[in-house]
């Protein structure tokens, strides 16, 4: 197991995709949540109407697990199902699981290699993009001389912790689809869709039927900035997330922790049972 | 061809092949299914199939009651056209595809278990690897996936001649060089059983030629090779057993001799005048059948009586310009065994 382990995790580091993703997540992290809102902090004119006050507290050392954590909901979750997709996808249009399944280990050891790699790979992305944010906090705090007083070391386990599960969720939504579709494009497309569009359609609908309403609880991206809220993250900055906002309903972090975690559990073992039970061709 | 034991493989051949009802070669399920030769036991069997079938849905039917031995030590050829359900069942050989029906042995284990794809090397269809990544890196992941130490990898480059194109990219390579690094993943395992699905396709005739060498190179010794392929030649030069596969089921198996040999064979004749010398032979009770084929006479008979014959025709006066005894080449044989019944087209 450890050789197949090693082996996954190789094929991951060597593969150009992972590197340009993990360049896109750090930048975007960076960007969209410290760069951006900085610039605008320092030209907006505080008398517009309407004008989002961007908050300076939130930028700095003490605030920035909370930020970082906010873009992983919804932006570090699409980026990193492609990741996903890509693990399993991949392997089929390139006709490479054949090669893989008729090596010594049986297929479940493989599947869980792969994602064994995967979660591996989703360390080294959430550190990335704290460590960007961290530095960027930093940086904002001595152009503005503001203190650099850092969170408490419980405060960033549990911010890194959060961060992790919700891109594993992510991340095995697209282990899933990838398995599903036999592909990559398709698969892609459909988390792709799912994150942006479905979600938030079935959110604002269901939140309309009263007998529907409690079914919003159970989805990906509202469990998922609930947890990211309970950790830190500003709901505010939810709202206003592009694409990707969210307002609501939250529900507890112990609940959304669980519902995460039932998610995780979901898409591997049928990405398992798939991949296990099919006929490779 | 010779066979590696021919003393085994002609009583396997004596055992198993032999003529069906409509000419053409089969062997009986009864003898097929366990070890039909009292000299090879139980334990020389690698690749044991029983009833083996793969069924798509209620009509299309891929591989069909298939029993198939492979002995420890043999090159067995399996042959048939495009479709016939080769891959097919090599995949299932491999646990890459579930039978509908029967079962398998492979390797003293079942299809698609660690303890028998240990003892495996394969190249089904085209190689795949990834392609981002070089030749060498490829064999390096299959190698950490399989626990082969990696001083196996430059071993089987060596053994391919791919040492000096290791470390380009698997999306560089020719289609020779993907079909060579596909036998060196093969290979490092340094397997008991190798299948092979058509490894010369897409070779350049010399490709094709050192293909065969290497293969014949690897069957030597206790290493048994399961070779699939669609071309006579290449079967004809590196098996020692054949077993021939139409419309998903197996139609005849033994050696490339004895295939040949209990097919047709016929006295070819080149005389003048050629319809007098038919009239003649027609006439003559030692004759089965005589038929014009291409300016020459096809004489079906008893190989014992050809000089009779010779000596009939001069004494008429009819001018003999060519007489020698024919065998069907293993073309034809293979044209044979595999044409579609009702329709006379291969299978």
């Amino acid at each position: 197991m450890i050789g197949s382990i090693a082996a996954e995790t190789l094929l991951l580091s060597k593969r150009a995709a992972t590197w340009v993703l993990f360049g896109i997540w750090v930048s975007l992290a960076a960007f969209f949540g410290f760069i951006l809102p900085y610039i605008t902090y320092r030209n907006e004119d505080p008398g517009t109407p309407g004008a989002v006050r961007a908050s300076l507290t939130e930028l700095l050392p003490h605030e920035f697990v909370g930020t970082v954590l906010g873009g992983f909901p919804f932006f570090g979750g699409v980026l990193i199902l492609i990741l996903g997709v890509m693990t399993l996808g991949s392997e089929y249009g390139w006709g490479t699981l054949k090669t893989l399944f008729t090596q010594r280990p049986g297929r479940l050891q493989i599947f869980a290699a792969k994602l064994v790699a995967l979660g591996l790979w989703l360390v080294v992305f959430v550190l990335g993009s704290f460590l960007t944010g961290a530095i960027a906090s930093a940086v904002i705090a001595m152009i503005e001389e503001a203190p650099v007083d850092w969170p408490g070391p419980w405060s960033v386990m549990r911010g890194l912790a959060a961060a992790w599960l919700i891109l594993a969720v992510w991340s095995a939504l697209g282990v899933l689809l990838g398995v599903v579709s036999r592909g990559t494009a398709l698969a892609i497309g459909i988390g792709i869709l799912y994150g942006l569009v479905i979600e938030g359609l079935i959110n604002a609908l269901f939140d309309q039927v009263s007998v529907l309403r409690p079914m919003i609880d159970v989805l990906l991206r509202a469990n998922a900035y609930s947890l990211a809220a309970a950790v830190g993250a500003s709901t505010e900055g939810a709202r206003d997330n592009g694409p990707g906002s969210f307002g609501g309903p939250y529900v507890d972090g112990a609940q959304a922790l669980a519902v995460l975690v039932l998610q995780l559990v979901a898409f591997v073992v049928i990405a398992g049972a798939l991949l296990r039970r099919r006929d490779v061709t | 061809m010779s066979p590696k034991n021919p003393i085994l493989d002609n009583s396997i051949a004596r055992a198993s092949a032999i003529v069906d009802s409509n000419g053409a070669i089969g062997v009986p399920t009864g003898m097929r299914e366990h070890a039909p030769d009292p000299g090879r036991t139980a334990h020389d069997l690698v690749i044991e199939t029983h009833g083996l079938g793969k069924r798509y849905g209620d009509h299309i039917v891929a591989v069909d009651d298939l029993d198939l031995t492979v002995y420890r030590g043999e090159v067995y050829g399996f042959l048939g056209p495009n479709g016939a359900g080769k891959t097919t069942t090599l995949r299932m050989l491999l646990g890459l595809t579930r039978p509908t029906e029967g079962r398998a042995i492979v390797a003293g284990a079942a299809p698609g278990t660690p303890d028998g794809l240990a003892r495996i090397g394969t190249m089904i269809e085209a190689p795949t690897f990834y392609p981002f990544l070089s030749g060498r890196d490829n064999l390096r992941i299959l190698a950490m996936h399989a626990g082969v130490p990696s001083s196996r990898i430059d071993a089987v480059l060596g053994q391919v001649e791919l040492g000096s194109r290791s470390g380009d990219r698997f999306s560089t390579y020719s289609l020779g060089m993907k079909q060579r690094l596909g036998v060196a993943a093969a290979l490092l395992k340094d397997p008991e059983l190798l299948i092979l699905d058509e490894p010369t396709n897409g070779l350049d005739p010399a490709g094709m030629a050192e293909m065969r060498s290497l293969i014949r190179e690897l069957g030597r010794g206790q290493r048994t090779v399961l070779l699939s392929s669609h071309l006579m030649n290449e079967v004809e030069q590196v098996c020692d057993r054949v077993g021939v596969i139409r419309a998903g089921r197996l139609v005849a198996e033994g050696t490339v001799d004895d295939l040949r040999g209990r097919t047709r064979e016929w006295l070819q004749v080149r005389a003048e005048p050629l319809e007098d010398a038919r009239h003649l032979l027609e006439g003559d009770r030692r004759i089965d059948t005589v038929e014009v084929v291409e300016g020459a006479l096809r004489v079906e008979m008893d190989e014992c009586d050809v000089p009779a014959i010779n000596r009939l025709l001069v004494n008429a006066n009819i001018a003999v310009s060519d007489l020698h005894w024919e065998r069907a080449s293993l073309e034809e044989v293979f044209f044979e065994l595999t044409q579609d019944e009702t329709k006379g087209e291969p299978a």
